[in-house]
């Protein structure tokens, strides 16, 4: 049954440097059977982005295909001239890119950017264009009053349907969906991807999936291919690959992440046998509230992103802040931090019972107490100075250690943190480390001044998926160590329940359901938060689509 | 112990010594700052009558002279000195005082941005050239005077550069935590961001010291400045003057002349350079073009190219 419609052979990409050209896609093969699901898994720097813009040959420079063929229909795509190139991208085989959410140009209507690739690629007369304008859109579940509207008036999960729209316009037996829904939060993700693939059922065009997310993939994918470093280093059918794979790569990421339903599983992250909790807490929120001005002349709007937030934290716990983007979590977290100012309501530190919001200037002690860990570790190191440099100037700055010992301290805290030796580490620079190395800075940073309270917003989003749980580690552990409070701020309900000791649901800046973590995922109260439960469950593709006969099998594990 | 400003420097320094464009910029600059402090006692005096007025180069007067009977090339290497000199200050002002108003106001915000703000446009809005020519013969003449008028026009669009530069450096995580680790603001802005700036303050230098010296030497050219003094605006005034134009006496002023546009040229190629050491990404791109065969350059196409390697 050899109905491959697209065929990978031996393609290498090379980006060309003023040193030796670095091989991004090293000899990387593979078919794709009419009709399937192939997923395309790996980390950031794998190349998984690369091979699939080397098919439609739109890499930009440095990038050089270096070798292989790229087969479709017959075809080699590789070795064809440049106006057959133009030819068959669309046509034959379309792409759902990366930030999706970028995709769409901002002054040009739904309408006029759908019509551009139908006028571009088809004879359509005028009539005939709009009517399969409109059709697309009713594929998509989309209303065709929204056809004269701007990009920015749609949702993000609109925006990514539209996306999807004109990937589809001249139905190309092929789509490529690299990274489809990453910016989106997890319950549109979950309905957009059963979207995708109920139009699969319907219109028969073949899909090629590429993801950093191995466990959502294999909710759908028949076949899954893994790549590591530009080479492929599985590929075998999806059944197989969750039952374990081969190659030690794939277990790793297999086990990388817990799932939000279920049984706990022990020993994942260590946990204190009795929590003992202090009495007083350590921290209270009252009634804070926080809106953003928006003074414009004409329309002057206030946006209200928190409201009226209550809540406790006490010594040594892990409370687990979980909303999606836009429900306020970021800034309770610089509420806390004192980076922004509260509209209304109090912060009360250690029980003093003392208001620390009031004053203007945040007295030095409140720093030394409170420390955050940010998102994005590319962007919360500057890249101008060492590590060092990073971690020398809390203390020195908060006078908790005299020059001599600094260097030792350093080193120490670095190696607390799993960044062995440290005295290398010491002297690096923040873009000679991976982004795991950095979070691991960046926590030793917040670490360094023996704080009470760490925030941590959402530390291991922007981390490669194997080396989320190293990260989620190293809190788990300095709350025993060092009996430390955190906060730990996400999207990601599963990674709150194997951390925290109490979960916080966010919606739309107020709190909607806390518990413990356990009693909250097991039985939720609020509808809102079973849809956050589920859409981080395993088998949840089946609770969305529709008549989903021939997969059933494949999907529910648990 | 705070040995990590001396990392970026060096990595700064090294990149640019290594950079074709950077160097040959640099080595120009210096070998005209090598003249100019040299001048005094390698030429002539430049003021004095040494021959028949506009005669033509001679092994005597390897420039010829100009309408004063005095030699082209001392009057020329002379007034390199305080040319350059009004160049550069008005250069190192524009860009300490860009920096010090506009990275204020972009890391403050809020009522001071506004007043600042407010000040920076005003300047901005005001026609430049008339207040130069203004201010100029206003005011004693002097290389002083024209520094303080350069400055004074020309600060406004550098601070408004910083100011928006740095405020997308102050919503940058890397800020956030610092403050959040108890730093003090003043020392954020002058360890944690300015050497983040520095590419942006650097070619912000190069240009305010191009705008100087065009600026410097047509307001001289004009008559506005000390035309006791040799510069090369004077010189290009006296060559006017003396109507060296009419008489073909070419000599007269094409050395300054060129002069000017070596110094602009050399100056550019810093830029470019700089452009170059800090955005890796144009060399990489540079590199790309070398590499692979004219032919298979195709915008939006991706080369395929076998035999690479």
């Amino acid at each position: 049954m050899n109905s491959s419609v697209l065929s990978i052979q031996n393609l290498c990409v090379n980006y060309i440097t003023p040193g030796d050209p670095v091989k991004a896609v090293n000899d990387v093969s593979f078919e794709i059977q009419q009709g399937e699901i192939f997923g395309l898994v790996g980390e950031s720097g794998s190349g998984k982005s690369t091979v699939v813009q080397a098919i439609l040959r739109i890499l930009p420079p440095p990038a050089v295909i270096a070798g292989g063929k790229v087969i479709i229909k017959n075809k080699d795509i590789l070795s064809t001239s440049n106006t057959e190139v133009m030819q068959y991208r669309w046509k034959q085989i379309s792409i759902v890119m990366q930030s999706a959410l970028n995709a769409l140009n901002p002054v040009l209507t739904v309408r006029e950017q759908i019509e551009d690739v139908l006028k571009e690629h088809s004879d359509l007369k005028s009539k005939a264009t709009e009517d399969r304008t409109k059709e697309l859109l009713s594929l998509i579940d989309i209303d065709v009053s929204w056809l004269d509207s701007y990009p920015h008036q749609l949702s993000g999960g609109m925006k990514q349907r539209v996306v999807i729209a004109i990937a589809l316009a001249l139905m190309p037996p092929v789509i490529i969906l690299d990274e489809p829904t990453t910016a989106l939060d997890v319950i549109v993700e979950r309905e957009i991807l059963a979207k995708i693939i109920e139009l699969r059922k319907e219109l028969g065009f073949t899909i090629l999936f590429i993801t950093h997310d191995l466990n959502l993939l294999l909710e759908f994918a028949d076949r899954v291919a893994i790549m590591k470093n530009g080479r492929l280093v599985e590929l075998d059918k999806a059944q197989k690959i969750r039952s374990g794979g081969k190659h030690d790569y794939t277990q790793k990421l297999i086990r990388s992440l817990p799932s939000a339903s279920g049984p706990r599983e022990k020993g994942l992250l260590p946990r204190p046998e009795n929590l003992d909790l202090g009495e007083q807490p350590i921290l209270e929120v009252q009634n804070l509230s926080k809106s953003f001005h928006d003074s414009g002349i004409f329309n002057p709007r206030s946006i209200d992103v928190v409201k009226n937030v209550s809540f406790q934290v006490f010594p040594g716990e892990i409370i687990g802040l979980v909303g999606e983007s836009g429900s306020g979590k970021s800034t309770i977290a610089k509420l806390i931090t004192r980076l922004i100012r509260p509209t209304a309501g109090d912060i009360f530190l250690k029980g003093s019972n003392k208001k620390v919001s009031e004053a203007r200037r945040v007295p030095l002690e409140y720093r030394k107490q409170v420390q955050m860990v940010f998102q994005d570790p590319f962007g919360s190191l500057n890249s101008v100075h060492t590590v060092y440099h990073h971690l020398a100037r809390p203390l020195l700055r908060h006078q908790l250690i005299s020059e001599q010992d600094l260097l030792d301290h350093i080193i120490e805290m670095l190696e607390t943190v799993g960044l062995r030796p440290g005295t290398t580490f010491a002297e690096k620079f923040p873009h000679e480390m991976s982004g795991g190395e950095r979070q691991r800075v960046a926590i030793a940073r917040a670490l360094s001044l023996g704080p009470d309270l760490i925030i941590a917003d959402e530390p291991t989003s922007m981390l490669d998926v194997s080396i989320r749980m190293e990260i989620l580690e190293i809190f788990a552990r300095m709350r025993i160590e060092k009996n430390l409070t955190i906060i730990f701020i996400t999207h990601d309900l599963a990674s709150a329940r194997y951390l925290a000791d109490r979960i916080l649901v966010l919606q739309h800046g107020s709190i909607v359901e806390q518990g413990k973590a356990e009693d909250l995922i097991r039985s939720p109260k609020e509808q809102y938060t079973k849809q956050l439960i589920k859409a981080a469950s395993p088998g949840w593709l089946r609770s969305l689509s529709f008549n989903n006969n021939t997969k059933d099998k494949d999907v529910g594990h648990v | 112990m705070d040995k990590n400003n001396d990392s970026i420097f060096t990595r700064w320094i090294t990149g640019i010594l290594r950079n074709r464009k950077a160097i040959t910029g640099v080595a120009i600059i210096f070998i005209f700052i090598f003249l100019a402090v040299l001048g005094p006692f390698i030429t002539e005096d430049p003021t004095a009558f040494l021959g028949t007025p506009l005669s033509p180069p001679s092994w005597e007067h390897w420039l010829g002279t100009n309408g004063q009977g005095q030699d082209v090339l001392s009057q020329t290497i002379s007034g390199a000195r305080q040319t350059l000199l009004v160049g550069f200050t008005t250069g190192i002002m524009v860009v300490l005082i860009g920096a010090l108003i506009g990275g204020i106001s972009g890391y403050y915000g809020g009522r001071i941005d506004d007043f600042l703000s407010l000040l920076i446009n005003v300047f901005l809005v005001m026609p430049g050239l008339p207040l130069m020519v203004i201010l100029a013969s206003w005011l004693p003449p002097g290389p002083a005077t024209l520094t303080g008028v350069l400055v004074l026009t020309g600060w406004a669009w550098n601070a408004r550069v910083i100011r928006s530069q740095m405020m997308t450096f102050r919503s940058r995580d890397f800020v956030s935590a610092a403050i959040v680790s108890g730093e003090r603001n003043i020392r954020i802005i002058i360890v944690e961001i300015m050497p983040r700036m520095l590419s942006l303050l650097a070619s912000s230098f190069i240009g305010a010291s191009i705008y100087a010296i065009g600026a410097q030497v047509g307001l001289e050219f004009l008559g506005l400045g000390d035309v006791s003094t040799v510069t090369w605006g004077t010189n290009l005034y006296w060559a006017s003057n003396d109507m060296a134009l009419l008489t073909g006496s070419w000599w007269a002023f094409v050395p300054t002349g060129l002069s000017i546009a070596i110094v602009s040229f050399a100056l550019t190629m810093i830029n470019f350079g700089i452009d170059e050491v800090t955005n890796p990404r144009l060399i990489a791109e540079r590199v790309w073009r070398e590499n692979i065969p004219m032919d298979t350059v195709v915008n939006g196409i991706t080369p395929v190219v076998r035999d690479h390697e």
